[in-house]
């Protein structure tokens, strides 16, 4: 499989005042496409800065970091928020729905970025509801669903748009054991049958194993 | 869903807090509205003058008179049509000084030509022509004492002093609102003939149709210009400028009240900003899930100032909703009942109500600008990290 994410020498640095702390350390790191990657590690250890960049949400202090062959450090903010809208899918721990929108137009959030019709947004949005097994619950709103319903209304969201990259940050963190298990085999599912490229930092072993990748980082370096 | 939508949901997240605001930014827009109607119907008289009429007046001051030969000097004036003249009479009902009514002693027979937006019956003006003791009075002034046509009315005098008895000849409405409905109009004559003699044969001021407005300039001057060279010099002016002069009198208390609802104004904002930067700061979380997905600085501003426009809107309009029949049926019918010299009308005005909306939404989008700015400025990162 072609390297579909591809860092060479990245750092990351911050600042806390004036002391710079080094997240991330000459980092060389191939992402297969179609692959399903856990990244493990302590806290601070840089797993969550590493998938912040592959996603687009940070820039690098150092080296480079690209994706299809598209340099994400040369983009502009807005350039990477527009990229980000059609090859990033975003899961996270606490799932992040908006509490006033049904699941339905969770789900349909970011097809507003899209010049779709309504009624393009509503099909694909069903779909995509489809495929987490939601159908039913399309006008319910987060507050009448379960933690783990909740998840698969934010996979469906992630998926919307058809993205290539699908990351997720601590997607099981918030849910118990059966929760758990189902949202890890439907991003098995999504990885498998959608073939999406899955990056997903966990601290649960047991979510690790689903993945047919598993790194760990420490001190900002893969070890 | 759009981003419209999605604003108008936003509001619906804390409805206490929501409901709260909106209440409270009405309430402000009612008590503005109020104020604005307070001035609007003390400006009515000047906003609603005839444009085809000029007074004429002492070039001094108000309180001093002319000779009312003036009157017919002034009907020689090319450009003038029909003349009359009046006086302040200032006269009030025995022993009820407080309850403020404008009355006026006129030519009958030229003030029903120069003010002919008055609506009399054909019988009630014929009766005022021939009655030397015979008044007129407006409609809300006749409801308001209880007149009918035929009645005896005793005023008593102040600038001409004595027990002045009247008949009620006529009850007049108005076809234009350049006159109010709350005078009380009677026989010049009756007056300079019980008047004492320093005030007899004078008269107050000089009202004269012009025909063709546009020449109301040109006809002022020259009726200044014909009495420049005698003992007493006039001021001639359109009947707005002389209304509005005599408001100006009032400048300080207008003043007054115009701060009083820029304050309300700016209570409000503040009322308005505070929900929205709270609002703003409880979602710093899902403004970042928001950026994460793609969603660009514009289009968190733009949830931001939907948000306050809804907020703003919804306000105004249920402000004006309880407003306007508070206003109309209640403090407006009160208003022109007891003090109808100074309020013959006193309604919410459409542009009053339009500016109160207006406002209403434009000081939301000012009170929104700082949190939309600073939403608009937020780190994804940060933003995703905090809780809360």
């Amino acid at each position: 499989m072609s390297a579909l994410i591809k860092l060479e020498k990245v750092g990351k640095t911050y600042f806390r005042g004036k002391e710079p702390i080094e997240v991330l350390k000459d980092l060389d790191l191939e992402m297969p496409e179609g692959a399903f990657e856990a990244l493990m590690g302590p806290s601070g250890s840089g797993k969550s800065t590493l998938l912040n960049l592959i996603a687009g949400l940070d820039s690098v202090t150092s080296g480079t970091i690209s994706v299809s062959g598209v340099n994400l450090g040369a983009m502009s903010e807005g350039q990477r928020a527009h990229w980000r809208s059609q090859n990033v899918g975003f899961i996270f721990q606490t799932y992040n729905l908006l509490p006033v929108l049904t699941a339905a137009e969770n789900v349909e959030l970011p097809l507003l970025l899209a010049p779709l019709s309504s009624a393009e947004r509503k099909t694909r949005s069903l779909t995509a509801l489809r495929a987490v097994g939601l159908e039913e619950r399309g006008h319910h709103r987060p507050d009448q669903l379960s933690g783990g319903q909740q998840q698969r209304v934010a996979i469906a969201r992630a998926i919307v748009t058809d993205p290539k990259i699908i990351v997720a940050d601590e997607p099981t963190g918030d849910l118990d054991r059966v929760s758990a298990n189902q949202i890890l085999e439907l991003l098995v599912k999504m990885n498998k049958e959608l073939k999406k490229t899955i990056v997903m930092v966990t601290h649960d072993p047991a979510a690790a194993e689903r993945a047919s990748i598993v790194r760990h980082l420490d001190k900002g370096q893969l070890t | 869903m759009n981003l419209a939508s999605i604003a108008i949901k936003n509001t619906r997240r804390n409805i206490f807090r929501t409901v709260l605001t909106v209440v409270g930014v009405a309430v402000a827009m009612l008590a503005f509205l109020l104020l604005r109607t307070v001035l609007s119907a003390w400006l009515v008289g000047a906003e609603y003058a005839a444009k085809d009429r000029i007074a004429t007046r002492h070039k001094v001051t108000f309180v001093m008179w002319l000779p009312k030969h003036y009157a017919e000097d002034v009907k020689q004036i090319p450009g003038v049509g029909a003349v009359t003249y009046m006086n302040w009479f200032g006269a009030h009902l025995p022993g009820k000084e407080s309850q403020f009514f404008a009355n006026l002693a006129t030519d009958p027979k030229t003030f029903l030509d120069v003010y002919d937006e008055i609506s009399l019956p054909a019988d009630q003006k014929q009766n005022w022509l021939e009655d030397r003791r015979g008044a007129i009075v407006g409609a809300v002034l006749a409801r308001q004492f209880g007149w009918k046509v035929g009645d005896k009315v005793t005023l008593e005098g102040s600038i001409y002093p004595g027990m002045w008895e009247f008949n009620i000849d006529g009850i007049y409405s108005a076809t234009r609102k350049s006159i109010d409905q709350s005078s009380f109009y009677f026989n010049w004559e009756y007056m300079n003939e019980l008047a004492p003699g320093p005030a007899k044969e004078k008269i107050g001021w000089i009202s004269s149709k012009v025909p063709n407005p546009s020449e109301a300039g040109r006809v002022s001057k020259a009726i200044d210009k014909l009495f420049d060279p005698r003992d007493i010099q006039t001021l001639s002016m359109s009947e707005r400028a002389m209304n509005t002069s005599f408001l100006g009198m009032m400048s300080t208390l207008l003043t007054a009240m115009q701060i009083v609802s820029l304050v309300i104004l700016l209570i409000m904002m503040l009322i308005l900003g505070n929900t929205i930067a709270m609002g703003v700061r409880e979602r710093t979380h899902e403004y970042g899930v928001l950026r994460a997905i793609g969603f660009l600085p514009k289009h968190l501003t733009a949830f931001v100032l939907g948000e306050a426009t809804v907020l703003g809107l919804a306000g105004g309009l249920l402000g004006l909703a309880l407003g306007v029949p508070l206003i109309n049926q209640g403090v407006g019918r009160f208003m022109e009942e007891n003090f109808t010299g100074f309020f013959p009308y006193f309604r919410v005005a459409d542009k009053d109500a339009i500016i109160s909306v207006v406002l209403s939404i434009v000081l939301a989008l000012i009170a929104a600008a700082v949190p939309a700015y600073q939403v608009s400025r937020l780190n994804v990162i940060n933003a995703l990290r905090k809780v809360g």
